[in-house]
C-alpha cells in the first residue's frame, strides 16, 4: 500500500474552505433519570483547503462520524455543539450550519454542501422510486425543464455506471453497490463546492470499492470539488487523499500530508496504525496494542492516549497536549514528539 | 422492581397520574369488604335520595346504597379484567414463544390462526354465545371464552420480541450448551418477553372490561352480580336519566372511566420505558 | 407481477381461513346449550299469538336444520353449511314471515355506510393530526390534542355514545338521539330524506369517529417519531429537501404503512363498536338489528347477523390487503 501513495493534487497554498476550530461535540442522555454524557469529539481544529480530499481516519467509535455530523448540521438530540466554531467559506459569519438561518442553510445544502451518509443504504425513501430522490434533493438547484433534468441525471448516472432503469426501480430492488452508486450520483449532481463522505465505501467488496473510489476522484477533479473523506481503513486513505487527519477518542491526534503521515508518522498512535498495516513480502509478526479504547462518557484525564502509550511520561496523565507544527504542514499533538517543537 | 416503581413514579408524569386513578379506583374496590349491605339485597335504603352526607353518591330506584353497590360493582368488575388477562396471557405467552422461536411453518401456521383471532368481530359471537346459554351464562365462563378470544393481538408482539431475541447470540451459545427448546424459551427468553406481558396485561385489562360493560349494558351478562354494566343496566332498566337519577349513571361511569384512563396511562408508560428509542425525545424535549 | 399474484393468493387463503374459523365457531358456539334451542324458540314465538301449524313446522325445520339437530353429525355439520353458503337463514321468527335475509339486507347499507364513513373519517383525520402531531412536538395544540386523545382513546364505545347521548339529548338538545332518518319521511332519495339521515348519522359516526381517532392519532405519532430517526429522513432533511415535502412523502408516507395493517387488524374491533354505538342511538343497522333479534329470540336472525358480520369484517380486511401493496412496494419481493 505504501507505494501506492498518491501525490497531493491541489495546490499546497490554496485557500482553505472550511475552517474547524475547536470543536466540541457531545451526545447527552436521560432515560428515567439516568443521566449519561458522551464527550464524542472534544476540541477538534483543522481547515480544509479547495479542491483537495482530506481524509480522516480513526478506529471504531473514535467520533469520526460524530465530527462530520457537527461540521455538516446533522444535529438534533442527544448529539449537542457543547462549544467551538465551524465556518465554511459559502456561508460566512455564523460558525457553523446549526447557527445560520435554516433559509440560508437550506440554500447551501446540496448546492454548495453535499453528504455521503455511513451506512448509505438506507439512505433512499424505501416506498419511492430511485428517481423522486434525485428530483427532491437536485431539481430545485438545477431547474430548468423536468426533460432537460432527466437527461442530466442519465448522463450523470452513466458517469457512475449506473442504468437509466435504476430511477424507476425501488431501492429495494437495488444491490448494496447499486445503491452506493445511486447514493454517489445523488450527492455529486448538483457539482457541490464540498462533500462530506462518511465510509462511503466500507460494506463493498474489494472490486466495486476500487471502482466507487476511481468515480469519486474523477468526479471530484472534474468539479474541483473540495471532500473530506472519513474511513478506518488506512489502505483506502493512501489511495484517495490528498491530506489526512487520525483521531483518536474524540480528538485530533496528527495531521499531514497523506504521503507524509504513511512515510514519516509521528504520534506513537499513528506509528501504531502504520505499522499494523499488512505489507507484501514482511512477516514479522506485528506488536499488538495492549489496552482498549478509552471510554468516551468517562475518558482518561490529560492525552487520551497515555494508557496505552509505550512513551508515556507523567505530564500525559495530568496536561493535554496540543496540536503543535512538528514540521512544516505537519501537526502532532504529543509532548514525546513536540518538545522540540515550534508552538 | 422497587427501583424502577421510583423511576416511573419520578420521571412519567403519564405513570403518576395513571397510578393515582387507579389507587382511587382499588380503594374503592377494597372498601366492599366493609359494606354495610349485601351486593344482591334491594331495598335496604329508602330509594331515589340524591347524593347526601347520609348517601354519599345516593341511593338507587331499587333502594340500594350507590357507594356501595359500586364498590362491589368496581371489584367484580376490575376482577373480571384481571382473570381474562391472566388466562390470556397464557395463552399469548404459549403461542408467542413457541411462533416465535421455532419458526418455519408452525410459525405461519401459528400466526394464520392468529391473525384469524384478531380479524374476527367478538361481540355478535358473545352474543350469540349468550343467546344460546341464556341464563346460565355465569361471570366465570364468560372470562373463559374472552380470554379465548383475547390473546392474539399480544401473542404477534411477544412473538417479535422473541424473533429478535433468538437472532441474537446468546441463544446460540444456550443452544450449543445443549438445553431444550423449552428450556432455553423459560429461562433465556421469559425475562425479556415479561415487561411486555406486563404493559399488555393492561391493555387486555381495559379491552375486555369494556366489552363486560358492553354486554352488561345491554343484559347480555350474568345481571345478578353486580359489575359496572350491570349497574347501568338496572339504571336504564329504572330510565334513571330520564326519570333524573342522575347519580345512579353518573358514579359509575365516572369509576369505569378512571379505570380505563389509569389502565392505559399505565400501559403507556410501561412501554415507553421499555423502549430505547423514546429516550432520545425525554432529552429533546428538556433541551 | 408474479410475487403480486402470490402475495394475493396468501391474502385469499387467510380470507377463507378467517370465515372456516369464524363460522366453526359459530357453530360450536350455537352447540354449546344444553338445552333444546329449537323447541325453546319456538314455544317462545307461538305464545304470543295464533301462528298456522304449516308456518310453525316451516319453522321447525329450518331452525333444526340452523341448530343442526337433523342428521347424523357429519350431515349436521353440512347442512349448517349449505345453510350458511346459500345464505339462507329462514323465516324470521319476531318478524315472521319475513325471511332473516330480507332484514339483514335492509340493515346492511346503513352499518355500511356509517362504518365506512366514520372508519374513514377517523383514520385519515387521525393520522393526518398524529403526524402532525409526531414531527411538530412542540406544538402547544397539537400536545393538548394528545392529551385528549389519551383519555379518549380507552374509554368504550358505550359509554362514549351515551355521553353523547346525554350531551345532546337532555343538556343540549340539538341533534336527534335515535332512528336513522326522520320517522315522517318515505325513504326515497329526496333531499329532506337525505338530509335526514345525515343528521341522524351525526351522533353515531362521532362517537365512532372520536374513539378511533384517538387511537390512530396516538398510533401515529409514536410511528412518526420512529420514522424520524430514519436514516432516510435524516438525509433528505441534509439535502435541504422542503419541510413539507419531508412531512408527506417520507415520514407520513411511511409512518402509514403499519397504519393501513393497523386499520386492517382493527376491523373487528370497530365492528363490535359500531354494534353497540346503533343499539345506543337505535340506528336501524345490523347492531340494532343483532340485539333486538336476542330480545324477542330470534334464533335465525342471530346468527345470519353474526355469520354476515364475520364475512363482512372479513371481506373488508381483504379489501385492505389489496390495496396495501399499492402503498409498500416491498411486499411483492418479500
Ligand atoms: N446517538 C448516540 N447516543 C449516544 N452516544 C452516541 C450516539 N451516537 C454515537 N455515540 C457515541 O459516540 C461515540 C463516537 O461515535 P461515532 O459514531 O462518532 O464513531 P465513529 O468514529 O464514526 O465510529 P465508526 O468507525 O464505528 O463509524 C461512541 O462512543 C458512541 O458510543
Ligand atoms: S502525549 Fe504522552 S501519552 Fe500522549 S501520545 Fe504523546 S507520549 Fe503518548
Ligand atoms: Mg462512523
Amino acid at each position: 500500500m505504501r507505494a501506492n501513495v498518491q501525490q497531493p493534487h491541489a495546490p499546497q497554498d490554496a485557500q482553505p474552505i472550511l475552517w474547524v476550530r475547536d470543536l466540541q461535540a457531545h451526545y447527552r442522555t436521560s432515560h428515567f433519570g439516568v443521566r449519561r454524557g458522551v464527550k464524542a469529539v472534544d476540541g477538534v481544529s483543522f481547515a480544509v483547503r479547495r479542491g483537495e480530499i482530506y481524509g480522516l481516519a480513526g478506529e471504531s467509535s473514535s467520533g469520526k462520524t460524530t465530527l462530520i455530523k457537527s461540521i455538516a448540521g446533522a444535529i438534533r438530540p442527544p448529539l449537542e455543539i457543547v462549544g467551538g466554531s465551524v465556518e465554511f467559506a459559502f456561508l460566512p459569519g455564523y460558525g457553523g450550519l446549526h447557527r445560520a438561518p435554516p433559509v440560508d442553510v437550506a440554500r447551501i445544502r446540496w448546492r454548495h454542501l453535499s453528504y455521503i451518509m455511513q451506512g448509505s443504504m438506507n439512505v433512499l425513501n424505501p416506498v419511492r422510486r430511485v428517481e423522486s430522490a434525485f428530483v427532491d434533493f437536485a431539481y430545485p438547484h438545477i431547474g430548468g425543464s423536468r426533460k432537460q433534468f432527466e437527461q442530466q441525471v442519465v448522463a450523470h448516472l452513466a458517469r457512475v455506471r449506473l442504468d437509466p432503469s435504476v430511477l424507476a426501480a425501488f431501492p429495494h430492488e437495488l444491490s448494496g453497490g447499486m445503491r452506493q452508486r445511486a447514493t454517489l450520483a445523488l450527492a455529486t449532481i448538483c457539482r457541490p463546492d464540498f462533500i462530506i463522505a462518511d465510509e462511503p465505501t466500507t460494506a463493498l467488496d474489494v472490486v466495486v470499492q476500487k471502482e466507487v473510489l476511481g468515480m469519486i476522484r474523477s468526479i471530484q477533479r472534474e468539479t474541483g470539488s473540495s471532500v473530506l473523506f472519513v474511513t478506518h481503513d488506512m489502505g483506502v486513505h493512501a489511495h484517495i487523499t490528498d491530506r489526512l487527519a487520525i483521531m483518536y477518542a474524540g480528538r485530533l491526534v496528527e495531521e499531514a500530508a497523506t504521503a507524509e503521515i504513511f512515510r514519516n508518522p509521528l504520534h506513537p498512535y499513528t506509528r501504531h496504525l502504520i505499522s499494523s498495516l499488512p505489507r507484501i513480502g514482511d512477516d514479522t509478526p506485528r506488536e499488538g496494542l495492549g489496552g482498549s479504547p478509552p471510554n468516551l462518557a468517562d475518558p482518561p484525564p490529560g492525552c487520551r492516549f497515555h494508557p496505552r502509550c509505550p512513551l508515556a511520561t507523567e505530564i500525559c496523565k495530568r496536561e493535554v497536549p496540543a496540536m503543535l507544527e512538528a514540521d512544516t504542514g505537519h501537526r502532532v499533538a504529543c509532548f514525546a514528539v513536540n518538545q522540540g517543537a515550534r508552538a | 422492581m422497587a427501583i424502577l416503581l421510583r423511576d416511573l413514579l419520578r420521571h412519567s408524569p403519564e405513570f403518576r397520574i395513571g397510578a393515582v386513578l387507579l389507587a382511587f379506583v382499588l380503594l374503592l374496590s377494597v372498601l366492599a369488604s366493609f359494606s354495610p349491605y349485601p351486593p344482591e339485597s334491594v331495598y335496604v335504603v329508602p330509594p331515589d335520595v340524591p347524593p347526601s352526607l347520609t348517601y354519599w353518591f345516593g341511593t338507587t330506584s331499587r333502594g340500594q346504597d350507590v357507594f356501595w353497590q359500586l364498590s362491589f360493582a368496581i371489584r367484580n368488575t376490575l376482577l373480571f379484567g384481571c382473570t381474562v388477562a391472566l388466562i390470556s396471557r397464557l395463552f399469548a405467552l404459549v403461542i408467542g414463544l413457541i411462533s416465535g422461536y421455532k419458526g418455519g411453518w408452525i410459525d405461519r401456521a401459528l400466526m394464520s390462526v392468529n391473525d384469524t383471532f384478531i380479524v374476527i368481530p367478538l361481540l355478535p359471537i358473545l352474543v350469540l354465545f349468550y343467546f344460546v346459554m341464556r341464563d346460565r351464562i355465569s361471570w366465570l365462563m364468560l372470562a373463559l371464552i374472552m380470554a379465548c378470544f383475547g390473546w392474539a393481538y399480544d401473542a404477534r408482539l411477544i412473538r417479535s420480541v422473541v424473533m429478535s431475541l433468538k437472532a441474537r447470540e446468546f441463544t446460540q451459545t444456550s443452544l450449543f450448551s445443549g438445553m431444550s427448546t423449552r428450556q432455553i424459551l423459560t429461562e433465556e427468553h421469559l425475562p425479556y418477553v415479561m415487561p411486555i406481558v406486563f404493559s399488555t396485561t393492561m391493555n387486555n385489562m381495559v379491552w375486555s372490561i369494556g366489552l363486560e360493560v358492553t354486554l352488561a349494558v345491554l343484559g347480555f351478562t350474568d345481571i345478578n352480580t353486580p359489575t359496572i354494566g350491570g349497574m347501568i343496566y338496572w339504571a336504564n332498566q329504572h330510565t334513571a336519566m330520564v326519570a333524573g337519577i342522575w347519580w345512579w349513571i353518573a358514579f359509575p361511569t365516572i369509576t369505569v372511566v378512571m379505570a380505563f384512563i389509569g389502565l392505559f396511562l399505565l400501559a403507556l408508560s410501561a412501554n415507553a420505558y421499555i423502549d430505547p428509542r423514546s429516550r432520545l425525545w425525554s432529552v429533546g424535549e428538556a433541551s | 407481477m408474479s410475487g403480486y399474484l402470490a402475495y394475493v393468493g396468501r391474502r385469499l387463503g387467510q380470507f377463507l381461513l378467517v370465515v372456516f374459523i369464524g363460522v366453526n365457531i359459530a357453530y360450536v358456539v350455537t352447540h354449546a346449550s344444553p338445552i333444546d334451542p329449537v323447541e325453546q324458540s319456538i314455544s317462545a314465538v307461538t305464545s304470543f299469538g295464533n301462528t298456522s301449524p304449516g308456518a310453525i313446522e316451516q319453522m321447525r325445520n329450518s331452525l333444526r336444520e340452523l341448530y343442526g339437530l337433523s342428521g347424523t353429525p357429519v350431515e349436521q355439520y353440512l347442512l349448517f353449511w349449505k345453510r350458511i353458503l346459500r345464505a339462507d337463514f329462514g323465516p324470521s321468527m319476531s318478524a315472521f314471515p319475513t325471511p332473516v335475509g330480507t332484514l339483514i339486507g335492509r340493515a346492511l347499507p346503513w352499518t355500511a355506510g356509517l362504518l365506512a364513513v366514520s372508519t374513514i373519517v377517523a383514520w385519515g383525520l387521525g393520522n393526518l393530526l398524529g403526524g402532525l402531531a409526531g414531527y411538530y412536538r412542540q406544538s402547544r395544540g397539537l400536545k393538548l390534542m394528545g392529551v385528549i386523545a389519551m383519555g379518549l382513546h380507552p374509554i368504550p364505545y358505550y359509554i362514549l355514545a351515551m355521553l353523547l347521548l346525554i350531551v345532546f339529548g337532555f343538556l343540549w338538545p340539538v341533534l336527534p338521539i335515535s332512528g336513522g332518518s326522520a320517522m315522517n319521511l318515505p325513504q326515497t332519495w329526496t333531499p329532506e330524506f337525505v338530509l335526514s339521515v345525515l343528521q341522524h348519522a351525526i351522533l353515531p359516526a362521532l362517537s365512532l369517529i372520536l374513539i378511533g381517532m384517538g387511537s390512530w392519532f396516538l398510533g401515529m405519532r409514536s410511528l412518526v417519531s420512529n420514522v424520524l430517526a430514519e436514516d432516510f429522513v435524516v438525509y433528505a432533511e441534509l439535502a435541504g429537501v422542503r419541510s413539507w415535502r419531508i412531512l408527506t412523502s417520507y415520514v407520513m408516507r411511511n409512518a402509514l404503512v403499519p397504519q393501513v395493517t393497523g386499520l386492517a387488524m382493527s376491523l373487528g374491533g370497530i365492528f363490535n363498536g359500531a354494534v353497540i354505538t346503533e343499539k345506543v342511538f337505535g340506528y336501524p343497522g345490523l347492531g340494532s338489528l343483532l340485539v333486538d333479534a336476542v330480545y324477542a329470540g330470534d334464533y335465525g336472525l342471530v346468527l345470519g347477523v353474526t355469520t354476515i358480520s364475520i364475512l363482512g369484517v372479513s371481506i373488508g380486511v381483504l379489501a385492505i390487503d389489496l390495496l396495501y401493496p399499492l402503498l409498500d412496494p416491498r411486499v411483492k419481493v418479500s
